[in-house]
């Protein structure tokens, strides 16, 4: 199982990150990868990414579906791989400044942002670290970022997610798939928050 | 024109080495020991060239490492197990120096390069074990490379090959080969993704490019386009002009320029023209267009080829949205070794071993020229349950949806002839045929299982015949194969003894060296086999380096 984990912190209030994340379509774009997605009703969708694993770009279809709408703290949703052997589940978390198992949020400076490719590179470089030196953790180490001034954060975003790869090649695209997607969550997170700020 | 030196030099060096693969990493390492500044350039984004996506096979006789292993060998046997392989069609001054230097070569690759070699001890000469000369031990391969080892290097570099998980070919071998590859052992396969430690190309190059950029500190850009080879007045290549981030990057390499770009599995045109197969397609990485043979001819360069039958060209399909770097990426279909598979044609007949690549390549060219067909081509491979309940395709492992876009699938053999476009009547006696053989694990017609090739790697050695089992458990499927090649091409640079570049006129162009895919493969002929192209690429590259040092 990789799992992954991103916090972003916004200026503004819970509703608002919650009123922009309760309508898939506002977001979906933003999925790493993201070529498509249709949704079938309230609760269900199917999507399509292109992702990468190890050196080639596969395409991947999965359904998705929201197990519990609990706005504005939290939805959660499970997934469930169409042309790939792969389950998972995610959660985006929504709390008020100080609600959330976070600390020191308001004193970290944001860093510019390098484009995808160096991030992945990076990843995959930390990735390999963590293992090589034996660090593995209970949880995958967050990267908290915030767009907000010092003082200034109002509320912050969580964006978990599992994915559990299937088959009998599932240890192995588990840890390929890893790099890529601590990526991918701390994209959303961040992108997610971005476009609610910009829209306040 | 090809001979305009430029006004000022980006960069000078004494040797540029042009491509990152083998021929160009070793060309570069012996250059730089025989005290040359080296700069290495690459126009794909990462180094390690075509060798990185291979299985890292290099075919040595007569080396230390099957003494190691306790294995027997001969300058001499191997001398007429090369005969037997060159069908004639070589250049025997060309042989005669690859077979006095390849076990020199690799020597040195392992003793100054740090390369750990290791002989696969239990394979034969899996292709002529027969043949005249044919020993056991000759496959060497390297130990796991640790990918942290390169640095800042590290993800600059081929990490994995699409075609080959990172095992060993001991635990390949062990596991079953590639008929059981779901049997592997996939939690250690997944400790090595995450540790990068890499096994078959991508291990191999990646002691090469560590030797190179890490050891020795040559420079090396990638992404960085060799377009036109620059010769002064007397016809001397004393650099090129490349393409770096979308501006013109002179290089001058003042005592020659090493070509060793691979061959042209994605330019259509010359593919055709040279290894008569429409619509070829490729498992390579998508950097390799033929860019030698253009820079070549615009300052008058010979070319040579050996016959087209005999290489390394495979067939096989592209799974539905599956790419790597923007452009789709062909598998090679091993399902063919396996039992409950076989090929037909489109009248519905087999006409092929086509568990053995060997045996299928010369007839899916074989040309009928009362109607100006090849009527072998497309191949198209067919399966039954039997084998979705055992075997993947590609990545739909067992148990999978494989999306109709890739597989017809049928209730019958009669309805998945007329689906796939072929001729029933034929197709339905081509299988109750096939089957009254199968039974007792024998092909008569094509003797399918008979190649020690064909049974260990992609047959399935727990079947009394690993290569051959009934297909009648419905529901069938089909797929429509194409060709697919491995970079292994059959035209290139017309090279000599020292991997200098040939003119037309005979004589050698000073300066100019071709090495690896890029240099005709006139000293082995017609004997491609897996492990010759890259022990002739680490034996051309070493010539050329050791050449361009004086030595």
């Amino acid at each position: 199982m990789a799992e992954v984990q991103h916090t972003a912190t916004s200026t503004q209030p819970i509703e608002s990150i919650w009123e922009f994340v309760k309508e898939i379509d506002n977001w979906a774009p933003m999925v790493t990868g993201y070529q498509e997605h249709e949704k079938q009703n309230e609760n269900d969708s199917t999507w399509v990414l292109k992702g990468d694993l190890g050196s080639v770009t596969r395409t991947l279809k999965f359904k998705v579906h929201v197990t519990e709408w609990a706005g504005p703290e939290r939805v959660t949703f499970e997934l469930e791989g169409i042309n790939e052997l792969m389950t998972g589940k995610g959660v985006f978390s929504m709390s008020g400044a100080g609600d959330g198992d976070g600390d020191g949020l308001s004193e970290i400076t944001p860093p510019a942002r390098p484009g995808f490719f160096a991030r992945l590179r990076d990843a995959i470089v930390r990735f390999f670290v963590y293992k090589v030196m034996g660090r593995h953790e209970s949880r995958p180490p967050e990267d908290r970022q915030t767009s907000a001034e010092p003082g200034a954060v109002r509320s912050e975003l969580r964006f978990s997610l599992e994915i559990s790869p299937g088959g009998p090649m599932g240890p192995m695209i588990n840890a390929m798939v890893k790099p890529a997607l601590v990526v991918a969550a701390e994209d959303l997170a961040r992108d997610i928050v971005a476009r609610v700020e910009a829209e306040a | 024109m090809s001979s305009r030196i430029p006004a000022r030099w980006d960069l000078e060096v004494d040797v540029v080495a042009v491509g990152s693969g083998l021929g160009s990493i070793t060309a570069a390492l012996a250059a730089h020991d025989g005290g040359k500044r080296v700069v290495i350039l690459d126009k794909a984004p990462r180094l390690g060239g075509l060798c990185a996506y291979g299985g890292g096979e290099v075919f040595v006789p007569n080396s230390r490492y099957m003494a190691k292993i306790g294995k027997q060998d001969s300058d001499e046997a191997a001398r007429r197990y090369f005969a037997f392989l060159s069908g004639g069609f070589n250049e025997p001054g060309l042989t005669e120096k690859l077979l006095a230097t390849y076990r020199e070569a690799v020597e040195y690759t392992a003793d100054q390069a740090g390369v750990r070699w290791e002989a696969v001890d239990g394979l034969d000469d899996y292709y002529y074990p027969d043949a005249p000369g044919s020993a056991t031990g000759r496959y060497l391969a390297v130990e796991p490379f640790d990918g942290s080892q390169l640095g800042d290097w590290q993800s600059k570099t081929w990490a994995s090959s699409p075609h080959f998980p990172p095992a060993t070919h001991k635990e390949m071998y062990a596991w079953g080969g590639l008929a059981n590859i779901t049997k592997w052992d996939y939690e250690l396969l997944g400790q090595r993704v995450a540790e990068d430690q890499r096994t078959f190309g991508p291990g191999m190059m990646g002691y090469f490019v560590k030797a190179a950029v890490v050891d020795r500190k040559i420079e090396a850009h990638v992404g960085t386009a060799v377009r036109e080879l620059i010769t002064d007045d007397d016809g001397r290549v004393v650099g090129v002009r490349a393409e770096k981030d979308g501006k013109d990057f002179f290089v001058r390499g003042a005592s020659g320029v090493v070509l060793g770009v691979g061959g042209y599995d994605h330019n259509k045109k010359m593919a055709m023209m040279h290894e008569e197969a429409h619509d070829w397609n490729s498992a390579t990485q998508p950097y390799f267009h033929g860019d030698h043979l253009v820079m070549g001819a615009e300052i008058g360069a010979d070319t040579a080829s050996v016959p087209t039958y005999n290489l390394a060209m495979f067939y096989g399909y592209n799974i539905p949205g599956e790419e790597h770097d923007g452009a789709p990426i062909f598998r090679s279909s091993w399902e063919c070794g396996c039992p409950h598979a076989i090929w037909v044609n489109e009248a519905g007949e087999r006409f092929t071993d086509e568990s053995f690549y060997k045996d299928y390549q010369p007839r899916v060219r074989q040309w009928n020229g009362r109607t100006q067909t090849q009527d072998n081509v497309p191949p198209f491979l067919i399966f039954d349950t039997n084998y979705r309940e055992r075997y993947p395709l590609g990545s739909f492992m067992p148990g999978m949806d494989i999306p109709e876009e890739l597989a017809v699938k049928a209730d019958t053999p009669r309805e998945l002839a007329e689906k796939l476009g072929i001729d029933a009547d034929g197709f339905e006696k081509t299988l109750a045929r096939f089957n009254e053989g199968a039974r007792d694990g024998r092909d008569p017609e094509f003797d399918a299982g008979h190649f020690s090739w064909s049974n260990r790697l992609a047959g399935d050695p727990s079947y009394p015949n690993p290569n051959v089992g009934v297909v009648e458990k419905p529901p069938f499927y089909g797929v429509k194969l194409s060709p697919v090649g491995v970079g292994i091409n059959s035209h290139g640079l017309r090279t000599n003894a020292d991997a200098q570049v040939l003119h037309v006129r005979g004589h050698a162009i000073p300066g100019l060296y071709a090495v690896g895919i890029s240099a005709a493969l006139l000293d082995l002929g017609n004997g491609y086999q897996s492990g010759t192209s890259n022990m002739r690429a680490i034996t051309w590259g070493y010539v050329a380096g050791r050449h361009l040092g004086g030595r």
